[in-house]
């Protein structure tokens, strides 16, 4: 379903020169199945998925969603995908169902299923009591739900989740998190990217520790496990990227 | 693009500025308010200045029997005036005149600076001592000796007075005073002609009457073609810039930009609609200005002799104007705005913004500005003066210039939108981030991080250079009275204007010097087919220059300085490389060199061959030959991507410019039937078309088959580009299943 081989991207950076913000990344994700993509603050996790989602091009390597190519055929990839991130605010002059309504009629969706659908997602998502809210005045819950809806509103076979509970409070994450689990079960194809452990653990069926631009490790959670012999994913997750910090900074020396 | 789409987009955007109450504002609330208040402060104003008086020093008025009343207790005589009321403004201060002491001799004119310094008066007036006395002896004189032999003893001094005339207050006053002393003097005149036994209309024999014949609509229409424009332009601007900052630093800021972005609109779609809701935004601020400035206006002039609300038709021009100007502001307000990471930075670019338009907008102000070839040319002054003309009701006079205008606004329009696109499409705008700007840093970060070939930025930054060195060597120059200072001259000019920058900033800014400058070796025919192309073309390029000298005909001076420098030369060959093949050889390693390796880059080969050709066009001095220029840079641009080599290019520039040079020579001969090439040409001593009209079409006919070769040519793409064409060719219509 998501397919993404030796995929690289740099930025020009006046101080460095150019600062690698992917180094070769490759993993492929199914449908029915959440990938989540797991590693700290910096570590190209949100490079990776803005590439998925069309908005940044990579410089080198290729990534397909549903058999469309990123880089040629990206206004097709966009209809294939809802994406959601930390990044991807609500209109503050737009209520709920205006801001569902308008992407749902950006993704091509006729009057009578939008409405259908938009319906069936309020009362799913309970959303109906702040309907005629204005973005602005919504709280952050409101507004994660009103983006949850905004992704899903025309049924995309793949969801993009960057970083999709970083601010929210333990009951908002938590709903949300269902929420996605959810999509799980109806046959969707999900990327989710955290840098919290817990998430991962518990949502995720297969996990890749991404740290400066590069997969360290790559499996379901007992793969992971089993084959660095760590029972203990926090444990698992120190331990590989010291040791990528220390060849690194070796290579660094050496230079 | 998905038409729908940006309809949608458009639609949106539009509720949410709507939904802002600084939108809100800034179109509807501020205009209603501004002219109102704006007005009522200008009756205020007026009032006061009405009432403010000119405190003036008459020093030593005359007082005597001979002479008419000036001063009547403290004020000039009423009968002095056109308006008796007026004369409590002048507010005068009476002062014996003093006879110089012995010793000290008195000095009026320290006295009057003293006074003016001090700001007592606005203006001092200074009959001397004696002139109540000399007038008296003159009058006397004049009664008793008509003969006018013993006047001499009888001068009367001169009255001085001394205004400040660097102050406006002074000026006034000053204007007003002479008024006032003329009229009086007159009156001293009638009266001694009287005295004179002459009458009065010996010096005055007849009255000059001064009859406008302007009517009172045309000067109704001078004031508003003078206000109107300006008002529009100004609030076109205005209009455009605040939503265009909302509508995309504002989104960045907000974190919605992403969101729309990862949407399937297109980015070109979200352009589209983006800019059409500035321009409703732009066009709904000038409109509304307008009706609130006209409304309060009428009622402010309608007191007013003369004046009166702006002429019915001038609504129906200042729309038909408010589109294309909404429009460009809107492009270049987007493009800007886009660029802004926060709505902070974007406010900061309104000055520069105001900066470049404002003296565009005032240039048409300027007395004596009209519309002419050259003005219409200009961005924004074209289409002011193109309204003025239309509000004064000239409209025969300016219809050959709408065109141009329209054309050159079209263009404008056409690049600010590109350049908003660009500014979409570019990732590291989109996602800019706050950064140690430095200028070391940037310097070495453009030399360490250099590419094989040039950036579209780069590129345009070579062409403005070339320009810029271009115009201020012409005023370093002397103008060239010979061939030879003339030759001289031209390669002096192609080698520090044209190839030094490109060669220069080829070695410091690429990597590939070959790749930049396309040295290397083309298909084996195409060389020659480019010489072929250069010859067939030549009498269809002939055509159209006839064309434009027709259109804009050459001043007949400059024409014949430029034909009497090239037609007898000290030696052809010496023409032919001087003005033949080094220009080609410059200019191509240039135009097609650097810069259009660099404008590759924009991801659109005919995008990029165009704006070359704008530069190669640009960088010939006679406007005439600009226009020429950049035609054939178009297909030299061509040639030189098609073939992947510079040498096409500098053989097709070569014969190009080398039949012109020769074809001068042989001209003047071309009228006798016997004559070598009558079959080919005929006598062109009217400036005329040289060649037979079937030697022209025959001409492009081979000319398109051999485009049409090159056409076939497999080119070398640029990354930008074949990205480019793989996205043309993803199915433009895709609907969820």
């Amino acid at each position: 379903m998501i397919h993404v081989r030796q995929l690289t991207k740099h930025y020009d950076d006046l101080t460095r020169g150019k600062c690698i913000a992917l180094g070769g990344v490759s993993f492929d994700a199914i449908p029915g199945q959440i990938y989540g993509i797991l590693g700290p603050n910096g570590a190209g996790k949100t490079t990776v998925l803005r590439i998925l989602s069309t908005v940044l091009r990579p410089n080198g390597g290729t990534a397909s969603v549903n058999g469309y190519d990123v880089v040629t055929q990206p206004s097709l990839v966009r209809h294939q995908i809802g994406f959601m991130s930390a990044n991807t605010a609500v209109y503050d002059r737009m209520t709920a169902w205006e801001m569902v309504e308008y992407f749902g009629r950006l993704y091509g969706l006729q009057d009578e299923p939008l409405r259908g659908r938009m319906e069936n997602l309020f009362t799913r998502l309970q959303m109906n009591e702040f309907r005629d809210v204005l973005g602005a005045k919504m709280s952050t819950g409101m507004k994660q739900k009103v983006s949850v809806a905004r992704a899903i509103v025309h049924d995309p076979p793949v969801l993009i989740f960057d970083e999709a509970t970083s601010g929210l409070d333990v009951l908002v994450a938590r709903a949300l998190l269902k929420s996605v689990a959810e999509l799980r079960e109806h046959g969707k194809c999900v990327v989710f990217s955290t840098h919290i452990m817990r998430e991962a653990e518990k949502l995720c069926d297969r996990i890749a520790i991404m740290h400066r631009g590069h997969i360290l490790a790559e499996g379901t959670l007992e793969e992971l496990c089993d084959r660095h012999e760590e029972r203990d994913l926090e444990e698992l997750f120190f331990r590989l990227i010291l040791h990528h910090d220390e060849i690194l900074d070796l290579e660094g020396s050496r230079q | 693009m998905n038409w729908s789409n940006v309809k949608l987009i458009l639609m949106r955007e539009v509720r949410d500025q709507l939904r802002d109450r600084r939108t809100l504002f800034m179109i509807a609330v501020l205009p209603l308010l501004l002219y109102p208040l704006l007005g009522m402060s200008f009756f205020q104003v007026t009032q006061f200045m009405r009432e403010y008086p000119i405190r003036v020093l008459v020093i030593g008025s005359p007082v005597s029997a001979e002479l008419p009343p000036l001063v009547e207790q403290d004020r000039f005589a009423g009968n002095l005036f056109t308006d008796p009321s007026t004369a409590r403004l002048l507010q005068l201060s009476l002062q014996p005149s003093k006879a110089a002491e012995a010793g000290t001799p008195y000095d009026p004119l320290e006295q009057a600076r003293r006074d003016m310094q001090q700001g007592n008066y606005e203006v001092v007036v200074y009959f001397p001592p004696n002139f109540a006395a000399q007038f008296a002896r003159f009058h006397n004189s004049l009664l008793e000796d008509k003969s006018g032999e013993s006047r001499a003893d009888a001068q009367i001094p001169n009255v001085d007075i001394y205004p400040n005339l660097a102050k406006d207050a002074s000026r006034a006053a000053y204007r007003r005073v002479s008024e006032v002393l003329d009229r009086w003097r007159e009156e001293i005149g009638r009266q001694n002609l009287k005295d004179s036994k002459v009458s009065p209309a010996a010096a005055k024999p007849f009255e000059i009457a001064t009859l406008d014949v302007a009517e009172i609509g045309q000067h109704k229409a001078a004031l508003w073609s003078k206000v109107l424009p300006f008002v529009l332009l100004i609030w076109a601007l205005t209009g455009a810039f605040y939503p265009a900052i909302d509508l995309c630093a504002g989104e960045k800021e907000r974190g919605t930009l992403e969101t729309l972005l990862s949407s399937p609109a297109e980015r070109i779609e979200i352009v589209w609609g983006k800019l059409l809701t500035i321009m409703l935004f732009s066009m709904a601020t000038a409109i509304l200005n307008l009706l609130s400035l006209a409304i309060t206006g009428s009622f402010v002039l309608s007191q007013l002799p003369n004046l009166g609300p702006p002429p019915g038709l001038a609504i129906v021009w200042l729309l038909a104007a408010l589109v294309p100007v909404s429009a460009l502001f809107s492009a270049l307000c987007l493009a800007l705005a886009a660029f802004a990471r926060s709505t902070k930075e974007g406010q900061y670019y309104l000055m520069p913004l105001v900066l470049v338009t404002m003296p565009l907008t005032i240039l048409p102000m300027a007395p004596g500005v009209e519309l002419n070839l050259g003005n219409s040319l200009i961005p924004i002054t074209g289409v002011v003066l193109l309204l003025r003309a239309m509000l004064e009701g000239n409209y025969f006079k300016v219809l050959p210039y709408i065109p141009l205008v329209v054309a050159v606004t079209l263009a404008c329009c056409w690049l600010a939108i590109r350049w908003a696109t660009d500014q979409f499409n570019t990732e590291s705008v989109l996602f800019r981030e706050s950064e140690r700007w430095d200028i070391n840093l940037w310097i070495k970060h453009l030399l360490r991080d250099r590419e094989n070939t040039p950036s579209v930025s780069e590129a345009m930054f070579c062409g403005v250079l070339i320009l810029m060195i271009r115009f201020f060597m012409s005023f370093a120059l002397p103008m060239p009275h010979t061939f030879r200072d003339f030759a001289v001259l031209a390669v002096v000019t192609q080698l520090v204007v044209v190839a030094t920058p490109a060669l220069l900033m080829t070695i410091m800014l690429t990597r590939s010097p070959a790749q930049t400058l396309l040295l290397r070796r083309p298909p084996l025919i195409a060389p020659l087919a480019a010489v072929l192309l250069a010859v067939t073309l030549h009498p269809a390029i002939n055509v159209l220059q006839t064309v434009v000298n027709r259109v804009y005909p050459l001043s007949e001076q400059f024409a014949k300085e430029l034909d009497r420098l090239l037609i007898e030369p000290d030696s052809i060959w010496i023409m032919v490389l001087a003005l033949g093949v080094m220009p080609a050889i410059c200019e191509e390693l240039a135009f097609r060199g650097f810069i259009l390796s660099g404008l590759r880059h924009v991801g659109h080969k005919w995008t990029a061959i165009i704006l070359s050709s704008v530069f190669f066009g640009a960088a010939h001095a006679i406007f005439q030959q600009s226009i020429i220029a950049c035609l054939v840079g178009m297909v030299i641009g061509f040639l030189a991507i098609q073939s992947g080599s510079l040498l096409p290019g500098v053989l097709f520039h070569v014969v190009h410019n080398s039949m012109g040079l020769l074809i001068k020579q042989v001209a003047p001969t071309l009228g006798q039937e016997d004559h070598w090439l009558h079959w080919l040409m005929r006598n062109a001593s009217d400036e005329g078309q040289l060649y037979h009209w079937p030697v022209v079409l025959c001409g492009l006919a081979a000319s398109i088959a051999i485009l049409l070769w090159f056409q076939r040519l497999p080119y070398a793409r640029t990354p930008e580009e074949s990205l480019q064409e793989a996205i043309d060719q993803q199915s433009p219509q895709w609907l969820p299943s």
